[in-house]
């Protein structure tokens, strides 16, 4: 998966002293347990800040007895991770069976066509990143559906797609820690 | 109100403290229906907060305020074209089932003023004109086992599962039985694993209790990563405690130190509420160093999956587990000799394990007179497309998918024709209109390129293109391989460029033999059972409407408008994008 952050984009820094908060909790009682924490951890500070730097990795690695080449495997392995920072709204699109067949392809197209991102991209201006979900956000009666920001939009045209997108824009920052 | 509160959770050290605590929990239980409050329960899982079911908890809580009314929360019941729903239960009234319900709604709700989205009403007869819920098509052909207590109990409240039965059958796998009594009862209920390869679990649960290497570990398998299926989704948001006896229950039985659970991380809220349930077993004991005085111990640990579809294949899963990419090895060993840690490691479906407790309470032969000879007892089953009542739905297997589809789902929305079904989420092909007599079963579909697969429908209607699925469908298994083998990780991207030609108008008939030809690499060479089946919805396609894929070649013309050919759009641009 390429992601292309844009230089204009709001880099967003990640708080290395929340991170050693959060790697406190993980109190593994042998190597073993401190392998299987390894992908725990990585959830949450991705979770936490939306994405994991490189910095952050290393802690994780010192803390879990491992290093941060093992985890930026992992990180580029598994496609809930990020490696870049999100832009101001993040968006899931949901791409399951029920949203392909009610039309998810033609938000992919808009996507590509008007804001020029794909898949784990961010737009030119920093003010949206978008993750195609591959599996299924589980609300198929509304598909085709996206979670923007916090707020699930369903039964979508290409119309209302845009409209959602203009108007989370058009209200401002979702919040420094983007869930 | 006093009634309801939570009890006091305490280690408890003997059975008999475990079976007061029960009648403890069954008194609350009990008091709740039948005092002189209202009782309003609202149903909220990931499907319904999207439908702003948190927004309607806060407003039955701002009604209830200083009045005699309990507001609850449960998971959701599988009922997705009702939500969000409401249930009330006045004193002396049967619950009432409200659907579709709105915020604003709520004080006309609670003043009775709403009957008109009433749906139904529990029990078996009508009460003020509204039927018996039961009665519905949706829910008229259900036999809920695994989802008997979904949408019942709230799923952070061990008192309400305790009040309906949970660990009953781990006390008695704890106490009453030997391992081999209790494997011999999965063994006679013919519990075929729910995952989709349908391979009997007490079969393995023996082979997991014979293995001779120690520590052994049992691992459930919650990944469901594939694009169609929300069924274990479910299970853990309305009713963790079933998931975990049935995982500890397994423990037991094959003599495993350790219980895991591997969730996927699409999943936030059915790991929040499953580490929940983790936690209240543990306080009370029935996780941890000599369970209830029984002398043996069981460890337990929630695991989380990062978003890769192939972590559901067995191997891939326990790599996962141990902090490594997830890519499968090759067989044997298999992982009930080598698994986790490379110790002898039984692993299960959700769905599977779900079913454990009440086949140890009422026996392997009352499970397996369920259902048809070869499959026993219940499946879940999802449906995704335009239909009129979707949601998750429990059946006996060897229901026909036209009654699924025509009555328990409530048929096709208005303006949407019926075209296909495809079966085995993307492992398997798609059925016509002719072969919806068909029964569901493991067994059934197979001889026509379908299967039951983890139970999840997609119904598509006729605007859907089936070269253009297809595509979808291979796209995706190109997107999830793990790149570990050539024939998966090389082949699958071969297979949507040629479709990718085919859609543009640039195929050629050559093409139909090629796909065949290389689908035929990928299916006899790749590594695991993932790229083994990822070719079988495209050749399903093919083998369905041919019809359709001559028209993109022949005739150079997509029949219902989906694919590019003959639009002014690049081929680089929508190849790209429809990634």
């Amino acid at each position: 998966m390429t992601q292309h952050v844009s230089p204009t984009a709001n880099r967003k820094e990640i708080d290395l002293d929340e991170v050693r908060e959060i790697m406190s909790h993980f109190k593994p009682r042998d190597y073993q347990e401190a392998q299987e924490l390894i992908l725990s951890a990585l959830q949450e500070i991705n979770e936490r800040f939306g994405w994991v730097s490189l910095e952050a990795a290393e802690i994780v690695a010192e803390h879990l007895g491992t290093t941060a080449n093992r985890i930026y495997g992992l990180l580029t392995f598994y496609a809930d991770f990020r490696t870049e920072p999100r832009g101001n709204h993040f968006m899931l699109l949901c791409h399951g069976m029920s949203c392909y067949v009610a039309g998810s392809s033609r938000l992919v197209q808009e996507l590509a066509d008007r804001y020029g991102i794909r898949d784990g991209e961010t737009t030119a201006d920093g003010e949206l990143t978008v993750q195609v979900v591959n599996g299924c956000l589980g609300v198929c009666d509304r598909a085709p559906i996206v979670k923007l920001d916090d707020k699930y939009y369903g039964n979508l045209t290409v119309e209302s797609f845009n409209e959602a997108i203009q108007r989370a824009i058009a209200a401002g920052k979702s919040g420094e820690s983007a869930k | 109100m006093t009634v309801y509160a939570p009890l006091e959770l305490n280690r408890l050290s003997s059975r008999a403290e475990f079976e007061a605590l029960v009648e403890r929990a069954k008194a609350r239980w009990d008091a709740l229906w039948n005092g002189d409050h209202t009782v309003v329960t609202v149903g909220v899982g990931s499907s319904s907060i999207a439908k702003g079911a948190l927004d309607v908890l806060a407003a039955c809580q701002q009604a209830a305020a200083g009045q005699p009314i309990i507001v609850r929360q449960v998971g959701v019941d599988g009922a997705d074209w009702m939500e969000v729903q409401v249930q009330v239960k006045r004193p002396g009234a049967p619950t009432v089932y409200y659907g579709n319900v709105e915020p604003h709604e709520i004080p006309d709700l609670l003043a009775g003023l709403l009957q008109s989205k009433a749906v139904g009403v529990d029990g078996d007869v009508a009460y003020e004109g509204i039927p018996p819920l039961k009665e519905h098509p949706f829910f008229k052909y259900q036999h809920r086992i695994v989802l008997r207590d979904v949408g019942v109990i709230d799923p952070e409240s061990i008192e309400d599962a305790l009040a309906r039965g949970a660990y009953s059958a781990y006390l008695k796998v704890l106490f009453d039985l030997t391992p081999e009594e209790t494997i011999a009862e999965v063994t006679a209920a013919n519990l075929r694993g729910r995952g989709g390869a349908g391979f009997p679990a007490g079969v393995k649960w023996e082979s997991g209790r014979k293995a001779r290497a120690t520590p052994k570990f049992v691992v459930c398998n919650s990944h469901e990563g594939e694009p169609n299926v929300y069924k274990d989704r479910r299970i853990h948001e309305g009713d963790p405690h079933r998931i975990l006896e049935g995982i500890l229950i397994a423990c037991i039985a094959v003599g495993a130190e350790r219980g895991y659970n591997y969730i996927g991380g699409e999943y936030p809220l059915a790991i929040k509420r499953f580490r929940k349930a983790v936690q209240d077993a543990e306080r009370l004991g029935l996780i941890g160093k000599n369970v209830l005085g029984s002398g043996k111990d069981v460890e337990f640990r929630v695991r989380t999956g990062g978003g890769a579809y192939i972590c559901g294949e067995g191997s891939a899963l326990m790599y996962s587990i141990m902090g490594v990419r997830g890519q499968p090895r090759t067989k044997p060993p298999r992982s009930v000799e080598e698994g986790i840690w490379k110790r002898p490691t039984v692993a299960n479906n959700t769905e599977t394990l779900s079913n454990i407790r009440d086949i140890i309470n009422n026996g392997g032969a009352w499970y397996a007179s369920i259902g048809t000879e070869k499959s026993a007892g219940t499946k879940l089953m999802t449906v995704q497309g335009k239909l009129k009542t979707m949601g998750l739905v429990e059946v006996p297997m060897g229901i026909t998918l036209r009654t699924l589809i025509e009555e328990v789902w409530g048929g096709m929305r208005d303006g949407y024709k019926f075209k296909g079904i495809q079966t085995g989420g993307v492992s398997a092909g798609p059925l016509k209109e002719e072969h919806l007599d068909r029964p569901v079963d493991f067994d059934s579909l197979t001889d026509l390129g379908g299967m039951l697969g983890s139970g999840g429908f997609v119904v598509f209607d006729d605007t859907v293109c089936a070269v253009d699925f297809a595509r979808y469908l291979t796209a995706f298994n190109r997107f999830e391989s793990c790149s570990k083998c050539v024939p998966c990780s090389r082949g699958n991207p071969a297979l949507v460029e040629i479709l990718d030609r085919i859609r543009f108008g640039r195929g050629s008939l050559s093409d139909l033999a090629l796909i065949e030809r290389t689908s035929k690499h990928i299916i006899e060479l790749s590594l695991c059972g993932l790229g083994q089946v990822a070719p079988m919805p495209l050749l399903g396609m093919m083998k369905m409407y041919p019809e359709e894929f001559r028209a993109h070649i022949v005739d150079g013309v997509c029949p219902t408008g989906t694919c590019p050919i003959g639009s002014r759009q690049t081929a680089a641009t929508t190849a790209a994008a429809a990634d």
